[in-house]
């Protein structure tokens, strides 16, 4: 073969062929033609949140509780205020519950269960969990410490239920994150002379924190914005109240109260309340990414 | 394993001196191999290395027979071929050390693998040293004229003691070869009898008679039977590798002794 | 013979010190290790001197790493995995029931074949988590420096100490968790391919290491490099298919092995 035909052949070889070129142009517009429709509800969503939300924001949205008056002008129907301390105190004391219970079943699951039959029937059913819908949390608690104890709504069993809706996702995540440590990691501190308490404690946990911090504040995120459960076990009340023992307002019941209302004024509360929930939430995340960020596992 | 036939080390290593530092160019064979990486390739190398070093002792016959003919017929031409061929003998002993060197630094041989490097390390130098012993034959010759007055009883006994070292060299060679410990052991028999005519030529020099001139031929003569005697240490030196090489154990074959029942004696100087 | 015995013969904190100091002998008898019904190791009988290194060679898979890992009772946190046998310390036996698994491994230390120095710590925290760990405290700061003294570090470090563990280079980081193993004052020390992960000048200082630990520890060394066996180690074994085929004097091993199946595999011929 001639030096010439060889390099014309090797020239052919390497060079880009027309078709191929046709056809990732189109998988390319294909791709982000999905994207783009992908992402108008989200735009949209965001737009409207802004639009009708921004305005229902003030000094005295933040400061004043709901007055209940919803048939008359727009000065006297108040702010939110309850609702906002509300979530924070129910979303605070479900995590209180949910974090510790949900990282000792993970750590339970992966440094003693492993494979076992038990540990295995065990993630089956927090896989379960999690996709139960949340108004069956709610209703479970519904019936059980509401109807079946006879007593009346309260703040705390609205917590109850939001912890049983955060357990499955802080287990799922924080064993996800306690597999990621290396195994050499748990090994070299065995063979220190470690009794394995310590090495859990001493050593697992604080190298897996970045990363499971991140998994409860996006399970709390996911918690605070939940109506279902909290209707039939917290309720809603119009006043601030801090007794948890008591009824307690809450921003996604507030919302869902509003929304219905014929008053534009009150609807508009509902906007403000909807923005001020996501902006929590949007924090929220934020918080999660920067620790994440400082993670040295995933 | 046996090693190539004489085919394989007849090539002389072209352009190759005795004395020049640079030993790239091998046999063809060998260069090649010698950029080869790999264990694969290691067990290759150590054959033809030995096959190398084996056919030194071949081109060791050849110079024997040639010395010894020029001996007999007092031919210096024929001395002095041999005496310019002794660069072929210094030639393999480069290219065998240079190849020993290549394998320990390249493939760090160890075990069975390791003494068979330190065996050949030692058996191509006792080649060098027959070889130099040849040339020292040959240098002889010349040295006493182109009609000198001879001897035949001396010029017979000396035939002999070349017919001697020359079957401890080609059995040297066949003890190495198949690695037989009792052939080897074997060679110091044989090297009481060169032993023995070396003391017979003294002999016969010392009873030689008035004449300046065979007397002049006849010291020269017992030189040469010292040169035999040197090649006959050599050749059972190199049997003593072979014993190392199977036991890993180094140890000296016993001197040869006129067999004379007595306490043992520790072993003579086996210089060369 | 209970965990008193090995907790008697720690000196008190702060006096790991830099002299010589007699090892303890490890003894093998009847070894034999499984995971699940897979047989590793099939029945050895073998002896680490006290104060000597001791290399273990062999082809992949011969069972080497499992059998050491048997001596500090690492081998069974492997689920599914199980030994039988008897692993003496001097006289005590390592899985005799009454004897705690903890104090073994705070007695026989261990080094891997990756450094893994504990990524949240600090060099001092690195060395100071066995003293904590074990909770046998003392003068923590004299244990970690005559620790890293003892790992040939402490001219290096001794400046940046609050500096993180995993930010020095991987030669250092071995001999950072070698000081690690020695700040809990072991006596013997299992090092499973230690040099494996490092370049040829960082394994050259580990093997000066070696040489000068031996003098206050026993050294058992698992090594796929022949080479290093033959530098490093005063005696070696060889392991076959899960059993001992030879152990003898190191340069006994590499110049004349008895065994031809010792001298197949050093000289290369498998493996």
């Amino acid at each position: 073969m001639s030096p010439q035909r060889a390099s014309a052949d090797r020239l052919a070889r390497f060079a880009v062929s027309p078709a191929r070129q046709r056809k990732d142009r189109l998988a390319r517009v294909g791709v982000l033609t999905g994207t783009a429709i992908a992402l108008v509800p989200l735009v949209l969503i965001v737009y409207y949140l802004l639009r009708k939300g921004l305005g229902a924001w003030s000094t005295s949205f933040f400061t004043t509780d709901p007055t209940g008056n919803t048939f008359f002008g727009s000065s006297s129907i108040g702010g939110i205020k309850s609702a906002i301390l509300g979530t924070v105190e129910i979303v605070a004391l479900a995590s209180a519950i949910a974090v510790p219970i949900g990282i000792g079943v993970a750590v339970w699951l992966v440094e003693y269960g492993k494979n076992s039959w038990f540990a295995n029937t065990v993630r089956f059913f927090v896989d379960v969990l999690t996709g139960v819908p949340s108004i069956v949390f709610g209703l479970f608690v519904y019936i059980v410490l509401v109807v079946g104890t006879g007593s009346t709504y309260a703040g705390y069993k609205g917590s109850i239920a939001l912890s049983l809706l955060m357990l499955p996702v802080v287990i799922r995540s924080a064993e996800v994150i306690l597999l990621l440590v290396p195994a050499a990691l748990r090994e070299s501190a065995l063979a220190l002379g470690a009794p394995r308490w310590r090495v859990i404690f001493s050593i697992v946990l604080p190298t897996a924190l970045p990363g499971m911090v991140t998994g409860v504040l996006l399970a709390v995120a996911r918690a605070a914005g939940e109506t279902a459960p909290l209707l039939f076990t917290a309720a809603a009340t119009l006043k601030t109240n801090f007794n948890l023992g008591g009824f307690m307002n809450s921003l996604p019941v507030q919302i869902y109260k509003d929304v219905t209302s014929p008053t534009t004024a009150v609807v508009n509360r509902a906007w403000g309340a909807a923005l001020t929930l996501v902006v929590m939430i949007l924090l929220l995340n934020l918080i999660a990414r920067l620790i994440a960020r400082r993670s040295r596992l995933a | 394993m046996s090693p190539g036939s004489s085919a394989s080390d007849e090539h002389p290593p072209a352009g190759l001196r005795a004395g020049t530092a640079t030993e790239r160019h091998g046999t063809p064979a060998a260069s090649d191999e010698a950029h080869a990486q790999g264990r694969a390739h290691f067990q290759a190398q150590l054959q033809q290395l030995e096959a190398n070093a084996l056919g030194g002792l071949d081109l060791i016959v050849e110079q024997l027979d040639r010395v010894l003919e020029a001996l007999q017929h007092q031919d210096v031409e024929l001395a002095q071929m041999v005496i310019a061929d002794d660069d072929r003998v210094d030639g393999r002993y480069l290219e065998v050390h240079q190849g020993i060197l290549s394998l320990l630094a390249l493939q760090a041989p160890v075990a069975g693998d390791l003494r068979l490097v330190a065996a050949l390390l030692h058996m191509i130098k006792h080649i060098e040293r027959m070889g130099d012993q040849c040339v020292n034959i040959a240098k002889l010759i010349p040295l006493s004229g182109y009609e000198p007055p001879v001897h035949r009883e001396m010029l017979d006994a000396l035939a002999k003691m070349g017919a001697f070292a020359r079957s401890e060299v080609v059995q040297s060679k066949a003890a190495f070869a198949a690695r037989d410990v009792g052939l080897a052991e074997d060679l110091v028999r044989q090297d009481r009898e060169i032993n023995r005519l070396n003391r017979e030529i003294f002999r016969l020099a010392i009873e030689i008679g008035d004449d300046p001139d065979t007397r002049e031929w006849a010291m020269h003569m017992t030189l040469v039977a010292r040169a035999l005697e040197r090649i006959g240490d050599n050749a059972v030196d190199i049997g003593e590798q072979v014993a190392f090489v199977v036991t890993g154990l180094f140890r000296e074959f016993p001197a040869p002794r006129p067999p004379v029942p007595r306490a043992p004696q520790p072993p003579g100087t086996q210089a060369s | 013979m209970t965990t008193g015995a090995l907790a008697d013969r720690a000196p008190a904190g702060g006096e790991a010190s830099l002299q010589a100091k007699p090892g303890l002998s490890v003894r093998l008898e009847q070894l034999r290790a499984f995971y699940g019904s897979a047989e590793q190791v099939k029945g050895v009988d073998l002896e680490f001197r006290a104060n000597e290194v001791t290399a273990i060679i062999g082809p992949s898979g011969c069972g080497k790493s499992t059998m050491v890992r048997c001596i500090n009772r690492m081998h069974e946190e492997i689920p599914g995995a199980r030994a039988e046998g008897r692993v003496l310390l001097e006289d005590l036996d390592v899985y005799d029931p009454s004897v705690d698994v903890v104090a073994v491994r705070r007695a026989v230390g261990m080094v891997f074949q990756k450094p893994n120095p504990f990524p949240t710590m600090s060099i001092f925290d690195n060395v100071a988590a066995g003293p904590r760990l074990s909770s046998r405290r003392g003068d923590i700061r004299a244990k970690v420096e005559a620790a890293l003294r003892g790992a040939g570090l402490w001219d290096e470090v001794a400046d940046r100490l609050d500096e993180p563990g995993a930010g020095l280079s991987g030669g250092q980081q071995q001999r950072l968790c070698i000081a690690r193993s020695l700040a809990v004052d072991p006596e013997v020390i299992l090092m499973d391919e230690p040099c494996s992960a490092l370049d040829p000048i960082a394994t050259l200082k580990i093997e000066e290491l070696i040489e000068e630990l031996k003098r206050r520890v026993t050294i058992v060394i698992v090594t796929h490099n022949m080479q290093q066996a033959a530098r490093v180690a005063d005696r070696t074994a060889f392991m076959l298919d899960g059993r001992l085929v030879e152990i003898g004097p190191t340069q006994e091993i590499f110049t004349k092995p008895s065994d031809s199946r010792t001298e197949e595999y050093v000289t290369g011929k498998f493996g």
